[in-house]
């Protein structure tokens, strides 16, 4: 059987404990930006992504989703379907800082919704925050976007029986 | 350090007469792979350490600017920061911005460009009265800078490789040291590709910069603090409050992962 070689960079996630692997076959991007699990992020990045230039260090936690930005600013349906690439909305929980990062391709669908859903309820404070960063949260009238990003249908995916 | 009295100075030849006392060094670990690790004193006795940088072909690595002042520090020595090819600066749009960060710190840089002769006299007086060692990677231009301190001796340059980065060519390949005729001396190195940090703890290792040296100790963990990932550690408060370049905490953390 085949086996992922070891890989440098692999971490234990600071905030579920599980163990993280770095390796860009499983996440589909160049820099691990946040847990695939629980999806907690640290802050380690000041002016650009993997800069690692940050001495604040703190966890970050996922507080909504938005689309990244593109030629058609935050533009998200193109003939009723979504156009560009969810992103996750994580803010310090030391500085508050707020930050933008891709979701990779191993990240939890179901808790990719679920930061979606707990951010139709955001604190004020978080909302202004987004504003003032200029980010577009996704909000309830998004849902179908989620969902097609997510699963490729709009339709509630069934849970899963065991028995 | 020793001094030579020369019976024949034509044959320019010499008798060691006295082993003078060893007041400062300037050490690195000797790369030597596959060996057990030992100190390479590059010189002793100096008053000045300089760290030559070229402002394009090479870039500056910043990172080894650091060990250079780290070192001198560590020996007790000042650093006088000296960037070349100030003709060339117009390929490094941000040499100013980074330089900076080390004019906050208070290390003196002097810009020179040993092709115009731009700087040179700033030099010269920066250097005078002292013994001075240039250090720095190949092909930066210091065997160029000791010919335009002082025309007539004649060392041997080569241009840089023809490659982007403008890689050096190791020309100078043994250490000299050679009196200055407005007084002084300057000793003047091979490049150095490597410079490891020799005899220096990681606890240390805050204490021998500059900025950082007033915060340590000053939060909870006291002197026990890595400066990593404590809560309310004083010198990442220091940073995220911009009175410490990233840059140079950057540069410190990977230091410390070495020792």
């Amino acid at each position: 059987m085949r086996t992922l070689p070891a890989s440098f960079g692999d971490f234990r996630c600071a905030h579920c404990r599980m163990i993280v692997s770095s390796a860009h076959v499983l996440s589909g991007v160049n820099n691990r930006n946040h847990c695939p699990y629980c999806l907690w992020s640290c802050h380690l990045d000041l002016f650009s992504a993997g800069d690692r230039l940050s001495a604040c260090k703190a966890p970050m936690t996922p507080v909504g989703l938005t689309m990244k930005k593109g030629r058609n600013k935050y533009q998200r349906l193109e003939n009723h379907r979504p156009r560009g690439e969810l992103m996750l909305i994580h803010e310090c929980t030391d500085c508050q800082t707020l930050s933008i990062n891709r979701i990779a391709a191993d990240d939890d669908s179901a808790s990719v919704l679920a930061v979606f859903e707990n951010s139709l309820t955001l604190t004020p404070r978080i909302q202004a925050r987004c504003r003032e960063y200029g980010i577009l949260i996704l909000n309830s009238a998004d849902h179908e976007i989620v969902q097609v990003q997510l699963y490729g249908c709009c339709a509630e995916i069934p849970a899963l029986s065991w028995t | 350090m020793i001094p030579l009295a020369s019976p024949n100075s034509k044959e320019a030849s010499g008798m060691i007469t006295e082993i003078l006392p060893r007041n400062s060094k300037l050490s690195r670990p000797a790369p030597v792979p596959g060996q057990r690790v030992f100190e390479q004193v590059i010189v002793s006795n100096a008053d000045l350490i300089v760290p030559v940088f070229s402002a394009a072909n090479p870039t500056p690595k910043w990172g080894l600017l650091d060990r250079y002042l780290v070192s001198a520090e560590a020996a007790g020595l000042p650093a006088l920061i000296v960037i070349n090819k100030l003709d060339l600066a117009w390929k490094n749009p941000t040499l100013d911005e980074e330089l900076e960060i080390y004019r906050r710190i208070g290390y003196p840089i002097v810009l020179v460009s040993a092709i115009d002769g731009g700087g040179i006299e700033e030099l010269k007086g920066a250097l005078q009265g002292k013994l001075s060692v240039f250090v720095g990677k190949s092909g930066v231009g210091k065997t160029s800078l000791l010919n335009a301190i002082q025309p007539g001796l004649g060392l041997r340059v080569k241009a840089v490789g023809n490659g982007e980065v403008g890689k050096g060519r190791h020309t100078t390949t043994h250490l000299e040291m050679f009196a200055l005729d407005f007084g002084g001396a300057l000793v003047d190195t091979p490049g150095m590709r490597e410079f490891g940090l020799w005899n220096i703890t990681a606890e240390e290792l805050a204490d021998l910069f500059p900025e950082m040296a007033g915060h340590v100790g000053q939060c909870k963990f006291g002197l026990s603090c890595q400066h990593d990932r404590e809560p309310g550690c004083a010198i990442r408060k220091a940073v995220m409050a911009g009175t410490v370049s990233p840059y140079r905490y950057q540069s410190y953390m990977r230091l410390r992962e070495e020792l």
